[in-house]
């Protein structure tokens, strides 16, 4: 019987094999070949691909190398949305490996924020834990934890350390007693089809009759057009971690159990596959 | 609700489309307008949610930072943080190179790509979007 807390587990070591190539335009000394990794979902591309950018230094001279970025079939790949976000509303249809290519010049200045050190990831990662913990607990747990925890939630994810990372972080899962749930579920769902980046909006867990919310009612109140007409085809996906949650499933058991280390729910809206 | 002594000015639109190019206003010539009708003022009779198209942000200096004579903005919920960023800091007549942080419920920077009508929506109270400012991380 499969307990609630292996799929933690299960969400942290998630990994997509990936084919890093470098773009055909930048100019090398000697053939560059392609670098495959593990990617964790859970991580962001620039703290986890120091090895790709060795690796394709390697080949080239200094002065033709300035800040890396990272593209699938023309798209920048903003590295401040998880790993794990990125490929499934980009890529999940397509056949593995992600297929990224690698670019040291001409970043887009209009797509992608920079990233000039691990300082960048590690400030956005944090911002993210506090902007939930806003929505969860008016941000009572965040502020009640010394610096040295939230510089162990970091390390914990830098290092792919699970239990260093949880020991800290169920804390900030946990709610009053009396309470059913957080005060609101930090979610985000995005779809490649609308012009905005994702929709976030407050939203509880738990009804005023005490019922709790499930999957479904968060779509149908803040993105209905996601879900199936009554007796239509399903038209889309929702997906989280790369898999579908049945959308009954109730918001505030994903939010303690699918939220990315980040403690967001980062929720992608695709069009249905047609296989 | 108190009423504000300052007008509520419309932040001018930014040039660029999607990426957050420069203002058009230059401090010099930003001197206070009276409240047009597409302006968003407290108390208006607006319709709630998607329909408003502009939200109210109050700004506020942290520490030594110069303080705006303006505080209180009309912006557009599409406007994105760098943009207000931008913004402020050419009010202020900072240099390009001088950081600007801002901050939502004085305990997290949001990204810069952020939209401040996400921010208003999980954030906002009164009405309005409380952000504070600071030439140095106030609160890390």
């Amino acid at each position: 019987m499969t307990d609630d807390k292996d799929v933690l587990r299960d969400v942290w070591f998630g990994r997509i094999p990936t084919c890093f190539t470098l773009y055909q335009d930048e100019i090398t000394e000697r053939e560059a070949e392609p670098y495959y990794l593990l990617l964790p979902r859970v991580s962001y591309l620039t703290l986890v691909t120091d090895k790709v950018k060795k690796h394709f230094q390697k080949v080239m001279r200094q002065e033709d190398i300035s800040e890396i970025w990272f593209e699938y079939e023309g798209t920048p790949l903003k590295w401040h949305y998880p790993i794990g976000l990125l490929f499934d509303l980009l890529a999940s249809s397509s056949a593995l490996p992600w297929n990224i290519i690698v670019h040291f010049k001409s970043f887009p200045e209009k797509d992608l924020l920079h990233c000039p050190s691990k300082d960048a990831v590690e400030a956005h990662f944090m911002s993210c834990v506090k902007e939930a913990d806003a929505l969860k607990h008016k941000s009572q747990v965040i502020n009640e934890m010394q610096k040295k925890d939230h510089k162990q939630l970091w390390m914990g994810l830098q290092n792919d350390r699970f239990d260093q990372f949880w020991a800290i972080n169920r804390k900030l899962m946990e709610y009053p007693a009396e309470e059913n749930g957080f005060r609101y579920i930090p979610f985000r769902i995005y779809q490649t089809t609308t012009e905005r980046p994702f929709i976030q909006k407050l939203f509880r867990p738990v009804a005023a009759d005490g019922q709790l919310h499930t999957l479904g009612d968060l779509l149908k109140e803040v993105c209905p057009s996601a879900l199936a007409p009554e007796d239509g085809e399903k038209k889309n996906q929702v997906m989280i971690h790369g898999i579908e949650p049945m959308l009954e499933t109730p918001l505030q058991w994903l939010s303690e159990h699918l939220s990315y280390p980040d403690n967001f729910l980062h929720i992608s809206i695709i069009p249905q596959p047609t296989d | 609700m108190a009423e504000e002594s300052e007008s509520t000015l419309q932040l001018p639109p930014s040039t660029a489309a999607e990426g957050e190019g420069p203002t058009e206003v230059s401090p010099e010539t930003a001197t206070p307008e009276p409240p047009s009708s597409a302006a968003v003022s407290p108390g208006t009779e607006e319709p709630a949610g998607d329909t408003k198209k502009k939200i109210d942000v109050l700004l506020k200096a942290v520490g030594d930072t110069p303080i705006m004579k303006t505080k209180k903005w009309a912006v557009e919920r599409t406007r994105t943080i760098q943009g207000l960023i931008d913004f402020i800091k050419k009010f202020l007549k900072l240099v390009a190179s001088e950081q600007l942080f801002i901050y939502v419920n004085q305990s997290f920077a949001p990204s810069p790509d952020q939209e401040v009508g996400t921010l208003y929506e999980c954030f906002g109270s009164d009405g309005k979007l409380v952000l504070h400012y600071c030439k140095s991380q106030a609160w890390g």
